[in-house]
């Protein structure tokens, strides 16, 4: 008699060592959050939001992408700990065709800048202060192209006064009846030899239809290379991508003979951390029905690590590749993923963003949005429903950010055709936390390929690389926050852009921080 | 003026496709079959219910609405209704009306297109949308407004009457993707067991395709194969030898070796899949030898019929034998750390696929196009792919056969088994008669 093995496609069990569910609130209507990605084919991808801090005042602003409507500034009035609130304000930001857009401080004046990412010419808005812009394309030299722009990520390259800037593309949109095989470049612009603007942007080829490109130090070699993830869909010959962009050399891809491995999804947003405190990230790329996590095959002991990667998602429970719930079974679609710690239990947790990209009938409609929290042993709890985020809105981008300076993770879902979501963290007895805000003296003012070291209580490090990139189409600019769990201070070191290392130090838990080199750690106050 | 261009100069098609056909009514159906089947080969590649076995059953209805469109108003061609099964008449023309073919086999591919690739995405339905309107209004350029109306509700009708009968074939509704929601693993070692770390793929696809009624063969038991050999992981069984055989030629692969797996992938969603390969061939060579209209759709309903019913008993063999794949063999008896360069698809091995339905398909055409008959395959051109040259269609089938050895992902015996069995069932469809 055979012995039967029943495949169990349903959720595992909670296990005794689950982590604690932090609770969310929707705010989105008190809140004044009143907003929506608007947009037919043009728009059936974007829908991103940069979270950050226009006016100074320590809580976290957001810009969110409308696709066929402006683009709209809200300006954060949630008082700490208090419920959400926010102002839309007129911020010279209101253009239409706005796909996405990540915060950055492009000119290093300490005031933050914004790159619109739009389906049509993209531009670089350079903060005023107050939360007003003024579009500085023209003068930094900045040719947006007229593309259909959906991802972007920024570096700075050794030496450099301006950011090394990469924009990933979509397809040729005048391809109305054979779109297929019709992906456009991405286009990597560098600074110009005067450091007073950007050279001609420099085609990234093939492109592979982008959906999310990242600067990352994959391998520790100091030198971030650009990680792109592109929708199968569209390509031909296509896969996904890992450039080269070292200093004063022109791009070129990994090969196979580098260690490069062949990947075919449909890419749709990065996000990287370090799950398992090898201080190498892994990557969580998400896709249609399964999503992938991954991790270096090998680390040699002497070298530097080949990219080839292992597919930990399944073992992990991170797949994410069907609805937990609400009846409707039929695959998953995911966009924004980011990791973050929402219950400060300092194991970072992972928020995918889901939504049908547009009446997909053999993919899910009610696509609710993942929460999955990080256990001790690497796997994963579905926590979307308990914790009242579940949202079966047609989501695209999103963001995992504190904006009530209570040192808990709120959480954002821009939406496709309807209303985007916010809400609050509301849980209490939580761990404790640290926020740490890094400054650089010079034009790299956040310190953009800084690495964060944080030492456990059982003494493993957890490493992140400070980015710009990534998601789907957005990202935030804020103060890096880190779950504590139980202890009541973190044990920090920053390993700076440039190559030095600060040292170790043990810094008040519950505050948030400002770390500059050479300088002691300033608490900052929550206003 | 000729709209279609061949497969592998997308750019060149894509510059001609909407350039204006004449004003006059003329016959244009080789460039509307072109067209819409370029538009089909794109929609199977990008519909995820699209995997092979759907794929062939699509390539098979629409080959058979165009062919009973074609042959509807011709005096070579006959109909196949009474010769396939399950397959109606076709509604009776207007004794004495004037029809535009065109516009007939336009109206009824539009349909077909419409129905059996309903579930793409937006891409895809905006695509569809775009190509019905452009060759909708060019086909009617010309045509008096009586004559248009009735041909266009006539290649309507005619898809109609097929497509009703297709929905009670068995293969009519996919969900999730092919995959089951559950499903009972054998549980001995020779049983197939998952071969990713996909969830998705943890349940083999489709298990109860073989169950579908075929169009050409008498019944569900036809073209029957023998069981693979005998599962031992004894160093001197057949079947062990079976697996050092793959193990050792992927270990000494040489480039012209890895060039044919990866020509024969046909992986789905990033190809037009095994059959989608030989439907694309038929036109690279209907391109190259501006082929009738009706000698294309006989090439096509042959070969759409013969890839659906390969699929159906290869499928009905998979699931009896249930065998395992060769990396779960390999890494279980040879090597733990063995990777195959091809993925390994997520259903049992024996018999392969791939050698089935080109074997059905090398049947096929052989008996349509004769032997030898020369061609070069350029389906994968846009895909950095170089052309391959075949001085006749068993030397691609058979090269598609190996091809899965190459791979990694089949035994010999599912591929030798394979392909005769495609050539039985090719059989039963060169006993259609077509011709007048």
């Amino acid at each position: 008699m055979r012995a039967a093995l029943l495949l169990t496609l349903l959720p595992l069990p909670a296990l005794a060592q689950d982590p604690a569910i932090a609770p969310f609130t929707e705010e989105t209507a008190s809140a004044g959050f009143a907003h929506s990605f608007m947009g037919e084919w043009e728009f059936m991808v974007g829908g991103g939001t940069a979270v950050f801090d226009c006016n100074g005042d320590a809580r976290p602003d957001i810009f969110a992408a409308g696709g066929t409507n402006p683009a709209v500034l809200f300006v954060n009035a949630s008082a700490p700990a208090g419920p959400l609130a926010f102002t839309r304000t007129e911020a010279g930001l209101e253009e239409t065709s706005v796909s996405g857009a990540y915060p950055l401080d492009i000119d290093g004046d300490g005031t933050l800048d914004l790159a619109l990412l739009r389906v049509g010419p993209d531009r670089l808005m350079r903060g005023l202060g107050d939360c007003q812009f003024e579009d500085a394309s023209a003068q930094w030299g900045f040719d947006g192209l007229d593309l259909w722009s959906t991802a972007f990520a920024a570096t700075w390259e050794k030496g450099a006064t301006l950011p090394t800037l990469a924009i990933g593309t979509y397809i040729d949109r005048t391809q109305e009846a054979f779109p297929w095989g019709n992906c456009t470049p991405n286009h990597l612009y560098r600074p110009n030899a005067q450091g007073t603007g950007y050279d001609a942007p420099l085609p990234l080829e093939p492109g592979h239809c982008a959906l999310s490109i990242l600067f990352t130090d994959w391998d520790r070699q100091g030198t971030p290379d650009l990680r792109v993830s592109n929708d199968r869909e569209y390509y031909k010959g296509g896969q996904e991508q890992l450039w080269h962009v070292e200093p004063g050399q022109p791009p070129r891809l990994f090969t196979e003979a580098e260690g490069w491995q062949r990947l075919r999804i449909w890419g749709m947003g990065i996000a990287q951390e370090d799950l398992n405190f090898d201080g190498f990230p892994e990557f969580f790329l998400t896709s249609m029905a399964d999503n992938k996590l991954q991790t270096l095959a090998e680390i040699p002991a002497d070298d530097p690590p080949l990219p080839r990667y292992r597919d930990i998602a399944l073992k992990s429970g991170v797949t994410a590749h069907r609805p937990y719930t609400g009846g409707d079974l039929r695959p998953s679609t995911a966009w924004h993923a980011q990791f973050g710690d929402v219950n400060n239990d300092g194991l970072s947790d992972l928020y995918v963003v889901k939504g049908n990209v547009w009446a997909m009938p053999d993919f899910a409609e009610d696509d609710p949005n993942n929460l999955l929290l990080g256990r001790a042993d690497g796997t994963f709890l579905e926590s979307g429903d308990k914790a009242g985020v579940a949202s079966m809105a047609q989501g695209r981008g999103g963001a995992l950010v504190d904006l009530n300076a209570d040192g808990l993770l709120d959480m954002i879902a821009i939406n496709r055709n309807e209303p985007s979501q916010l809400w609050r963290n509301t849980g209490t007895g939580l761990g404790n936390w640290i926020a740490l805000d890094l400054v650089l003296p010079g034009p790299n003012r956040n310190a953009i390929g800084a690495w964060i070291e944080l030492r456990r209580p059982d003494g493993k490090v957890m490493q992140r690389e400070v980015q710009v990139g990534g998601g789907h189409v957005g990202g935030i600019l804020v103060p890096h926050h880190f779950g504590l769990g139980t202890a009541t201070s973190a044990e920090i070191r920053i390993l700076w852009p440039d190559g030095t290392t600060g040292d170790w130090q043990t810094l008040a838990a519950n505050g948030t921080w400002r770390l500059e080199p050479g300088a002691e750690p300033i608490p900052l106050p929550a206003n | 003026m000729n709209i279609f261009k061949g497969f592998s100069a997308t750019l060149t098609i894509a510059l001609c496709l909407f350039a204006p056909l004449p004003a006059q009514a003329s016959d244009d159906r080789t460039q509307v079959l072109g067209t819409w089947y370029r538009m089909i080969l794109e929609l199977v590649r990008h519909t995820p219910t699209q995997t092979p076995p759907v794929a062939s059953r699509s390539f098979a209805y629409t080959a058979l609405i165009a062919y009973e469109a074609t042959a509807s108003g011709s005096d070579r061609l006959q109909t196949l209704a009474g010769q396939v099964n399950g397959l109606p008449p076709a509604p009776p023309r207007e004794a004495g009306a004037t029809y535009d073919e065109d516009v007939v086999l336009n109206a009824a591919l539009g349909l077909a297109v419409e129905v059996y690739f309903a579930n793409t995405g937006p891409t895809g339905q905006r695509a569809k949308a775009a190509l019905a309107k452009q060759l909708g209004t060019l086909t009617a350029e010309g045509v008096d407004p009586d004559t248009l109306a009735r041909s266009q509700a006539y290649g309507i009708a005619l898809a109609e009457t097929i497509i009703a009968a297709s929905t009670t074939d068995g293969g009519a509704v996919i969900e999730n993707m092919g995959f089951p929601m559950t499903y009972t693993l054998g549980g001995e070692p020779q049983d197939w067991v998952p071969t990713n770390l996909i969830q998705l793929q943890q349940a083999p696809l489709l298990p109860a395709w073989g169950k579908n009624r075929p169009l050409t063969l008498p019944d569900g038991e036809a073209c029957p194969l023998p069981p693979p050999p005998a599962y031992s992981e004894d160093p001197s069984s057949p079947f062990y030898k079976e697996a050092m055989e793959v193990y050792e030629v992927s270990k000494s692969l040489t480039d012209e070796q890895k060039t044919i797996a990866r020509f024969w992938s046909d992986d789905p969603m990033l190809s037009p899949t095994p059959p989608g390969h030989w439907v694309a061939i038929i036109f690279q060579i209907a391109e190259r030898d501006r082929m009738p209209i009706e000698d294309q759709v006989n090439a096509l309903v042959r070969l759409g019929m013969a890839v659906s019913d390969g699929f159906i008993v290869n499928w009905r063999d998979k699931y009896k034998y249930d065998l395992l794949r060769p990396v779960t063999y390999i890494r279980r008896v040879i090597d733990p750390k063995w990777e195959p360069i091809l993925n390994t698809p997520p259903f049992p091995e024996y018999p392969s696929g791939h050698s089935t339905q080109s074997g059905a398909a090398a049947q096929v055409l052989t008996a349509v196009f004769g032997e030898p008959f020369a061609f070069t395959d350029s389906t994968h051109v846009d895909d950095g792919l170089a052309p391959r040259d075949f001085p006749d269609f068993w030397t691609a089938a058979n090269e598609a056969g190996i091809s899965r050895l190459y791979g990694g992902i089949h035994f010999r015996a599912a591929i030798d088994l394979g392909l005769s069995q495609g050539a039985c069932v090719g059989d039963f469809v060169n006993a259609l008669q077509t011709w007048k």
